[in-house]
């Protein structure tokens, strides 16, 4: 038991490796796991601004879209690299995250969540009006595949293997930020921002450098987008998304890193069985989102800590 | 005793279904359909599934193809084009089709096509996407190219001596495609656009944007919108007593159309296609019988009669059987190819012609000018 | 077409618009001050409303009865959601209950979906007549009755909460829950009431306008939004601010459109709400 304790995380990677080929190699069964992926660095690094850090973001399609647009404009229209374009657009989105950063997290909850939404529009509604840039809101196409060193990563199963590494090393870095003394300064300011001032934690540079390292990894997840879909359009970086990605955070149980990526999985792979329901998805949908909030208001995340208390007793707790 | 009864019983079912005929003893052809049955798209997307399901029955009802029976599998895309994307990836790779038709508007066609060039499989779309053979060899297109919307509109004009035109695009690709394709052939057809003003789809009003067009005196305005928004100009000009005729997009071409400007006095023009006016061709038009026909087929099943998106998608469907006609397989490789090669097919958008540089297939006067008088749609004198 | 006729007819369109807005906003205030939430499924009873009035009039049910009736169903499906979905998850956190509206939202949009279709409906205007002209800009009828209809209800929400016990109790109860209940406040009760009144307004808002758009069951979502970005500039608590504000973000949307850029008028008017965010951080009118 101790083993399967300490190596749980063996079998989850075991899991990703093995997912892809187990059968017949489908681009359709890898594309999900890539949105997915997408997705879950996504979810991951909203949650160490919300989940650990306290602060409201309903805007954070704004970063996605920073990503996929530097990496697709670069790419398409320039020649740029992937690899150089996707770090251009961190860049990019780590200023863009520091100079509105700063004004913006010194609100308070509602006030914040406003302002990142209409940060979120700004970015969209630009995007659209600088249509001889971004394509507009036709989209802008012919976006090359990822390639490293030379290597097209065309084929889904070697695109798939490269997000889901991206996805772990996401997961892996967003808890050891978590686990350092960065983290517990962000901890501290949500529990209680005063204290924490009084104990000469600066807060407003640890929530912009939280809100910087969300934007940084939705803008990777942005990047990895592009060059999936080939094509991208304003309409999938707009506010339904930012809300998706609340749902996301709470679905799976925010403040746990592994939480909202079980939300975003569970998310982005729920269409996958309700479409057959035709007419009666969206129905069908909202309804199973409001049972699993019912029954689990901490998350899904939290049936596999209740599993976990179970199968390994904890001591004294 | 009770194995040997039930070993009959079994065999019993299995000569009964080898029996059953030719029609189980072959695979059906899998045709894709990706429709927007929900968002903001949602209300076109059934037109073009109800026609696309309509035309497979025909076509089956008639033997199939090369003897095989088609059959149309079809997916929401939810308005959204990473939803388009997935549910074409559902398609190519899951339910293996060798076609695909559908995407309303460019977004969602342009994220499809990416999928479609991809993996190499002919889709047929129907929206303002322009196909550029040289960027989308897999993609045809069975919606009218905007410039022979705003050809057939300029003609209409230059003969009723509408020479100042104002334009009031939305902000979006159809604006912008439609500023461009109004440029474009002005000065041929004697039309000077005499300023452009844009408007969010989404708004609740433009009085704002008319009041301004209506200092720069123009004879007419274009906008080259489909739905609500369409109807709201026109609601909004009769609020100003602006009376100029209003061309709109010909994505207006349907029945609900006419139901949301049923109390607007503004005249709007609308470009379409001749399916939504069979009475208005002469008998040597030789896509009137298509028409006539389907459109019979329609009213029978559905209620109602088609409308341009219907024969937009019944058009899709019924090139991709002529390709599999002609090419005698089902590789989709070939039968990218088979349509490409397609000449002179008569169907209902018009008589389809297309070319390795061409794969819209049709030309500026398989399209009509209409209007709306009484609920009902007429050609303008 | 002198310039004044165009500023005229700016300020009816940004009225038009800003008093939907209004009206949203003070649907969104109601429920928050008494139940501490924000509810992401308010542009559903908008649409519910709209989309119910106008089922109930093409079947021939006079206009006023229409009208109450409308008010009164939505009424009761705000009621009702309360009741059953949020009062049990009373001890959940903030974030996961407004998550739960959300997820409410989808759930109601998908049975708007299932009973109205995908279609785009037109309800009639309350009045027939000419636009009325003034200084040469059109006013529609229309416009006159959501400027009366949020009159009216600003006025009975004021006496309301200023003159009657109910009322009282309610304020009470969104300053003080503890301390309410403790002075025998049935805060539950309280609360029912002030979800049906959200949901009502709502609900108003969305017949009210109704006559000048097309109603369809995903028109509630960009109302809703302009709601939450009205309150958010006229202060969380208060419902003569997010009155003004409504109105406010309304002109100041027909006036950019028309006076500086229709193509990026979105673009300046989110930058504005950032800014009016940033420098007055708990809203133009807020007490704090």
């Amino acid at each position: 038991m101790n083993t399967l304790k300490r190596y749980w995380w063996l079998i989850l990677l075991a899991a990703i490796a093995v997912y892809p080929v187990i059968g017949k190699p489908s681009p359709y069964r890898s594309g999900l796991l890539i949105f997915a992926g997408i997705y879950i660095i996504l979810a991951v690094g909203l949650d160490l601004l919300m989940g650990y850090t306290g602060q409201i973001s309903v805007g954070h399609a704004a970063f996605f879209a920073v990503g996929a647009y530097t990496s697709g404009i670069l790419t398409a229209k320039y020649g740029f690299s992937p690899s150089a374009a996707m770090g251009v657009g961190v860049v990019f989105s780590a200023t863009l995250a520091f100079l509105t950063g700063r004004p913006v997290l010194a609100l308070k909850e509602y006030y914040l969540a406003m302002a990142t939404l209409a940060f979120n529009e700004i970015v969209v509604t630009l995007i659209i009006g600088f249509e001889g840039l971004t394509g507009g809101a036709s989209g802008l196409r012919d976006i090359p595949p990822f390639t490293i060193f030379g290597f097209s990563l065309l084929n889904h199963l070697h695109y798939y293997y490269f997000v889901w590494t991206v996805v772990v090393l996401v997961i892996a870095s967003a808890l050891a930020v978590v686990r350092s003394p960065f983290g517990r300064a962000l901890i501290a300011i949500h529990s209680d921002e005063q204290a924490a001032r009084s104990f000469g934690v600066n807060c407003a540079k640890y929530k912009t450098r939280a809100y910087m390292l969300a934007a940084v990894y939705a803008s990777i997840a942005g990047s990895l987008f592009a060059h999936y879909m080939g094509f991208i359009a304003p309409d999938d970086f707009g506010i339904l998304t930012s809300i998706n990605l609340l749902v996301m955070l709470f679905l799976g149980g925010i403040g746990t890193i592994f939480g909202p990526a079980l939300g975003a999985l569970f998310l982005k792979l729920l269409p996958e069985i309700t479409y057959q329901f035709q007419d009666y998805e969206l129905l069908i949908n909202g309804i199973i989102l409001i049972v699993v909030l019912v029954f689990f208001p901490r998350g899904l995340f939290g049936i596999f800590t209740a599993l976990r208390n179970k199968i390994v007793p904890r001591m004294g707790k | 005793m009770k194995k040997l009864v039930f070993s009959l019983f079994v065999l019993m079912i299995f000569v009964a279904l080898a029996a059953a005929g030719p029609a189980w003893s072959k695979e059906p052809i899998k045709i894709g359909g990706i429709f927007s049955l929900t968002g903001y798209l949602s209300w076109l997307g059934e037109y073009k599934k109800k026609a696309a399901e309509l035309k497979v029955e025909m076509i089956n009802q008639a033997g199939g193809v090369n003897g095989q029976q088609l059959v149309l599998i079809s997916y929401d895309d939810n308005s959204s084009p990473e939803q388009a994307s997935k549910v074409a990836q559902r398609l190519i790779s899951k339910d293996q089709v060798v076609a695909m038709a559908g995407t309303a508007s460019v977004p969602l066609s342009g994220a499809v096509a990416s999928m479609a060039n991809r993996y190499k499989i002919p889709t047929i779309i129907n929206s303002g996407y322009a196909v550029d053979t040289s960027k989308d060899p897999y993609l045809f297109n069975t919606s009218h190219k905007t410039d022979f919307a705003v050809i057939t509109a300029y003609k209409v004009f230059q003969k009723k001596g509408i020479k100042k035109l104002a334009l009031l695009m939305p902000i979006g690709p159809l604006g912008e495609i439609g500023g461009t394709a109004a440029r474009k052939y002005a000065a041929e057809y004697g039309v000077t656009i005499v300023g452009e003003e844009k408007f969010d789809v989404k708004a609740a009003d433009v009085t704002a944007q008319l009041a301004k067009i209506r200092n720069m005196n123009p004879q007419a305005i274009f906008s080259f919108v489909t739905g609500e928004p369409a109807a709201l100009i026109g609601r909004n000009m009769d609020q100003l007593s602006f009376k100029v005729p209003l061309l709109v997009s010909h994505g207006n071409a349907n029945p609900g159309f006419l139901k949301l400007v049923s109390n607007v006095r503004t005249q709007m023009l609308v470009p379409s296609g001749k399916v939504m006016k069979p009475e208005a061709l002469p008998g040597s038009d030789p896509t009137k019988k298509v028409i006539v026909e389907f459109n019979k087929k329609h009213i029978a099943k559905y209620k109602e009669p088609a409308n341009y998106f219907s024969a937009e998608l019944a058009d899709a469907i019924d090139l991709i059987a002529e390709g599999l006609r002609s090419s005698g397989n089902t590789d989709p490789v070939k039968l990218r190819d088979a349509i490409e090669n397609i000449k002179n097919f008569v169907a209902m958008q018009g008589v389809y012609t297309f070319t390795p540089k061409d794969h819209h297939g049709t030309r500026p006067d398989d399209m009509i000018l209409l209007t709306v008088k009484a609920g009902k749609w007429e050609v303008p004198k | 077409m002198s310039d004044i006729s165009h500023l005229v007819q700016f300020l009816f369109s940004g009225i038009t618009v800003g008093s939907v807005y209004a009206l949203i906003a003070v649907s969104l205030v109601i429920v928050y001050k008494v139940s501490q939430l924000i509810c992401f499924a308010q542009g559903e009873f908008f649409v519910f409303g709209a989309l119910t009035m106008t089922t109930l009039v093409s079947k021939g049910v006079p206009v006023p009865l229409a009208f109450f009736l409308s008010i009164i169903i939505a009424m009761v499906l705000g009621a009702l959601i309360q009741q059953v979905l949020i009062r049990p998850m009373k001890n959940t956190s903030v974030g996961a209950l407004i998550v739960m509206t959300i997820a409410i939202s989808l759930a109601l949009r998908g049975l708007a979906l299932l009973i109205w279709g995908r279609e785009s409906h037109v309800l009639p205007p309350f009045s027939r007549g000419e636009p009325i002209q003034i200084l040469g800009a059109a006013l529609q009828l229309q416009i006159l009755w959501i400027v009366g209809i949020t009159a009216v209800v600003l006025l009975l929400i004021w006496f309301f909460f200023e003159k009657t016990p109910a009322g009282i109790a309610m304020r009470a109860c969104a300053e003080n829950p503890y301390g309410a209940s403790l002075m025998g406040i049935n805060t539950q009760r309280t609360t029912l009431f002030a979800w049906a009144w959200g949901s009502g307004i709502g609900a108003l808002a969305g017949m009210a306008v109704a006559p000048m758009l097309f109603t369809q069951y995903t028109s509630g979502i960009m109302p809703m939004v302009k709601g939450f970005i009205a309150m958010s500039i006229g202060g969380l608590g208060s419902i003569v601010g997010s009155v003004i504000a409504g109105l406010l973000l309304g002109l100041v949307e027909s006036y950019t459109i028309g006076l500086i850029s229709s193509k990026f008028s979105d673009t300046i008017v989110f930058a504005l709400l950032m800014a009016v965010l940033v420098f007055r951080p708990n809203g133009l009118f807020s007490r704090s």
